[in-house]
């Protein structure tokens, strides 16, 4: 096998609900250890093209290729795939029978083979990295927002991804919850994790992104490094978004 | 203003729900008396007055004005074994043991994986089997036709849950399949079985079915109604079972896949356990008509335990006691009925705190 030096490669991606367009000739490559933030108005289509990286939605033409796995129908392939990315949801998606530590080392113990005993190390471990290892014991319902992000956050670690998907983490949460998720991602970076987030906390993007994507009606419109594309932003699209968002 | 809150006594609070003006303190009175009138007249009738020993049966044939247990103390054996050979109830009696034993364990949480539960089953079933039909270490056979009683109920019962719940399962699971022709023709198979009176199903597998099926096949008449009651069984589990599942969010789903886990990975662990928990108290239900429904099996000639209970007073000698024998055969059953509707509200209470 060839050295890959892309984590993921979409080239000329369509993808359709029925009849409705949803993803259109979607072009985007992201390098190992590159942080790509994804923005854009509500039902540009951003969701969708985060959860075509891990075939939790289908595409329809072109191609998706992660990890020098190419992304297609062949079930060994997602599966392969989908050991090597993690992703956070919105609505945290945790498992609300299982206590968190149990939610943490379900998947490496039945996709990783990983012994009990391991797997709970490492659940620590992460546990101890997103600073609620106390919570191990309880169950999902009994934590807050934030807390609840942060273990699924680490639940997603714990397969020791390559790659991160984040679609808006931060969205659900109340206000004073979104820095204590913000932290850990931020952590994350600066350990040279592949991230890819959709979300609209342009001190994030800021902060952290190597690059922002800007999707409208379900293209790519506008990509940039973020200095550039917060002050000189090229599009007309784009510059309408930023001054909704950013209130001037 | 702090004002602490103080546990009003009892009488406080008596006076407060039943006589809190003059209506209530009428209906009260008039219901209390009512409820006192029956409670003393059931004591009278079911204790006080009440023959006990089969030897006295003369006594109630001429009316003591009581229940006749003496019935009961003559003929609890029929009642309990049906027709199984009087010599060898005691095996039918240890055989109930065991599958009341089985199913209590089953119920215990240390139990809930495949392993234990498959191995608990197993030999219970084994040794319920074993003493039921005879054949092996030096028992005499008795075949199923002789089976009866409270051992044939719970019999039926447990095979029926057994078989029935594994086969609810994959129903559901194909109910859901996302291949449309599969989805549609088992939503045709449950809703078809459904919209037939059990009655007519134990009477197709057993009467009909021998004409159809290849000898080999056919086996015995108390299995194929088992199976037919079980198909029936799955077809109404399964549906609870989807109704479970729908109430479950798209999101659990797709955070199993995110994750890696496997297709039966996502049932087993995550889609399953949680359709369970949201299905528990019609899954329950089902459980407790399943129970009492075992009774119908008297259609195609077998003696469970009502049928066995009507055995027991209709002959000449005890006809004038059969509401005796009716009382006895619903405690019975209430007292199984009842343990599993307890169970049912002790799973939700377990369950509850794991969610809050
Ligand atoms: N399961 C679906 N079926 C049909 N249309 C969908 C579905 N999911 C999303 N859409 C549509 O696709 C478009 C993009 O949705 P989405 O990716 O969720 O947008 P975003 O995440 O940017 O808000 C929207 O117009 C939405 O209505
Ligand atoms: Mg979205």
């Amino acid at each position: 096998m060839t050295p890959q030096n892309h984590a993921v490669r979409i080239a000329e991606m369509d993808k359709y609900y029925g009849t409705f367009h949803a993803l259109k000739n979607i072009n985007l490559e992201i390098a190992k250890g590159e942080k790509i933030v994804i923005c854009g108005p509500s039902g540009s289509g951003k969701s969708t093209l985060i959860r075509c990286i891990n075939k939790l939605e289908d595409y329809h033409a072109g191609s998706i290729n992660v990890l020098g796995t190419e992304l297609d129908d062949n079930l060994d392939n997602i599966d392969e795939i989908r050991r090597e990315t993690g992703m956070v949801f919105q609505h945290f998606n945790l498992f609300p029978h299982m206590t968190i530590l149990e939610n943490c080392t379900l998947a490496p113990m039945l996709v990783r083979k990983q012994s009990q005993i391991e797997a709970e190390q490492t659940a620590l471990e992460f546990l101890t990295k997103v600073k609620i290892p106390e919570q191990a014991d309880k169950y999902p319902g009994q934590l807050s927002g934030g807390q609840q992000q942060r273990v699924a956050i680490a639940r997603a670690l714990c397969m020791q991804p390559e790659i991160m998907l984040f679609d808006e983490p931060t969205s659900a949460l109340d206000p004073e919850m979104i820095s204590e998720v913000l932290d850990v991602m931020v952590s994350l970076a600066d350990e040279g994790m592949t991230m890819v987030c959709v979300t609209h906390e342009m001190g994030f993007a800021r902060q952290v992104a190597d690059r922002v994507v800007f999707m409208a009606d379900g293209e790519i419109v506008e990509e940039a490094a973020p200095d550039a594309f917060f002050d000189a932003p090229q599009q007309a699209r784009t510059q309408a978004f930023l001054s909704q968002i950013l209130g001037h | 203003m702090a004002k602490t809150y103080q546990n009003p006594n009892i009488i406080k609070r008596l006076r407060a729900d039943y006589f809190s003006n003059r209506t209530d303190t009428t209906l009260t009175l008039i219901f209390g008396a009512c409820a006192a009138w029956a409670l003393w007249n059931l004591i009278s009738w079911g204790l006080l007055n009440a023959v006990w020993s089969a030897e006295d049966r003369d006594l109630c044939a001429h009316g003591s004005g009581g229940a006749c247990w003496a019935v009961i103390d003559a003929r609890w054996r029929l009642i309990m074994f049906g027709l199984y050979p009087y010599e060898e109830q005691w095996r039918s009696g240890i055989a109930c043991v065991v599958m009341v034993l089985i199913v209590g364990l089953s119920c215990v949480p240390w139990f809930w994986n495949a392993k234990r539960i498959s191995a608990l089953w197993l030999t219970g079933f084994g040794i319920f089997y074993v003493l039921m039909r005879g054949g092996y270490f030096g028992l005499t056979p008795v075949f199923e036709q002789n089976w009866g009683g409270l051992s044939l109920t719970l019999f039926i019962f447990a095979t029926v849950s057994l078989i029935g719940m594994p086969m609810a399962i994959v129903f559901a699971l194909l109910r859901r399949s996302e291949l449309p022709w599969i989805s549609n023709t088992m939503g045709v198979i449950i809703d078809t079985i459904r919209s037939l009176p059990l009655l007519s199903i134990m009477f197709t597998f057993a009467i009909v079915l021998p004409f159809v099926l290849p000898s080999w096949m056919i086996g015995d008449k108390l299995y194929r109604v088992i199976f037919g009651y079980a198909l029936f069984f799955a077809c109404y589990q399964a549906e609870i079972l989807r109704g479970g599942m729908q109430a479950l969010p798209a999101g659990q789903e797709e955070a199993a896949k995110a994750l890696g886990m496997s297709y039966w990975h996502r049932i087993g662990y995550i889609v399953l356990p949680q359709a369970f928990r949201n299905a528990l108290p019609p899954t329950i239900n089902q459980f407790v008509i399943t129970f009492k429904e075992t009774s119908l099996v008297v259609i195609i000639g077998f003696f469970e335990i009502l049928a066995s209970g009507n055995a027991a007073f209709g002959n000449s000698e005890w006809n004038f006691a059969h509401v005796e024998v009716y009382a006895f055969v619903a405690l019975i059953y209430f007292v199984f009925v009842f343990a599993l509707s307890r169970y049912g509200a002790y799973l939700e209470r377990r369950m509850a705190v794991a969610e809050r």
